[in-house]
């Protein structure tokens, strides 16, 4: 009897050390409210296949349709979330109406709210929004009675964007190890210094160069966190516009 | 000899549970480095040896037969420097 306890305390250590293993590498909860940017800066979507099978009910779903929401799960861990079945827009709750834009220092009163564990209501509609972005580039299945198809995927509330919340992801994001973080880190400030040299001479507009080193940096930041912390490579990929308004917006740039 | 035998599976348990974590924290490390040399816009197909120097500083070795020194400098920057 006494043995038979010991293999099961043994074996209960052992499967609760297998499950500590169980990577939760974007399990940091979500932060703050989103802000609305720009017009301008439209998602990144792409067009629906035309090739697309028009049976999707039997199809497996592919990586876009089964990219996870904020509202549809309570966990933010890939694994899991690749398994939750992907919503389409028309199951996506309203979208908020916009807030108004607010200036860094609202940003940094956000960042520091989120410090104290704010339940952030407002990021659900983000995730709504987000959501809305990614049924627009699932693939639609085609149909010979609707050759025209309605152009559902384009979203209703503004792309979002908060500035303090995807560098406290990227912060906390365990897709990216401690030097690669640090040299992605040094990259940025090198972009930053390049801006700040241009703003400090007398032609304000940024150079193809600069939007070439910024898209570059972007590129080695999604890569590596798709495959780690996709819903965090999302969020950066849809504010790539936003995020570069407001570098080339000497203006915006003199707030961050 | 009941309880040895048990002192002695515990402690066999204890340690093939550390394994795990061993090589994880080793797979994230080279997947880092890796990651890290990639960055500095240098080749490494496959890291097949990383050795620490001290803090922040390691030297890595990949299949392709580069070595690479990487480590912070003074002013916060990480170097990648080829051997």
């Amino acid at each position: 009897m006494h043995r038979l306890a010991i293999a099961g305390f043994l074996l209960v250590l052992s499967v609760s050390g297998c499950a500590w293993m169980k990577g939760t590498a974007t399990s940091e909860g979500r932060r703050d409210a989103q802000v609305p940017v720009a017009p301008n800066s439209a998602p990144q979507t792409t067009p629906p296949p035309a090739s697309t099978p028009p049976t999707p009910v039997a199809t497996p779903p592919s990586p876009a349709s089964t990219l996870p929401t904020e509202a549809g799960s309570s966990t933010d861990n890939g694994s899991e979330r690749s398994s939750t079945p992907a919503k389409t827009s028309d199951a996506a709750p309203p979208p908020p109406p916009p807030t108004p834009p607010v200036n860094p220092a609202s940003r940094s009163s956000s960042a520091k709210a989120r410090s104290s564990g704010d339940t952030r209501p407002a990021k659900v509609a983000g995730a709504a929004t987000a959501e809305t972005r990614q049924s627009g580039s699932s693939p639609a299945p085609p149909s010979a009675s609707s050759p025209a198809p309605a152009p559902a995927s384009t979203p209703n509330a503004p792309p979002t964007l908060n500035l303090a919340d995807l560098e406290q992801r990227l912060r906390e994001t365990r897709a990216i190890g401690v030097f690669t973080k640090l040299s992605l880190k040094n990259q940025v400030d090198d972009l930053l210094n390049a801006f700040r040299e241009l703003y400090r001479g007398p032609d304000k507009h940024p150079s193809a160069e600069l939007r070439q080193r910024y898209d570059l940096l972007l590129l080695k930041v999604l890569t590596l966190l798709q495959d780690g912390d996709p819903p965090l490579a999302s969020a950066i990929s849809s504010s790539r516009e936003a995020i570069w308004s407001i570098l080339a917006d000497p203006d915006k740039f003199a707030k961050i | 000899m009941a309880p040895h035998i048990s002192a002695f599976t515990l402690t066999v348990v204890i340690l093939l549970g550390g394994v795990p974590f061993a090589a994880a924290d080793d797979a994230s490390l080279g997947k880092d480095l890796k990651a890290t040399i990639a960055l500095q816009g240098m080749t490494c197909d496959q890291l097949v040896e990383s050795k620490r120097n001290g803090d922040s500083d390691y030297t890595a070795s990949c299949k392709d037969g580069n070595r690479y020194h990487i480590y912070v400098n003074a002013q916060g920057r990480v170097i990648v420097q080829k051997l």
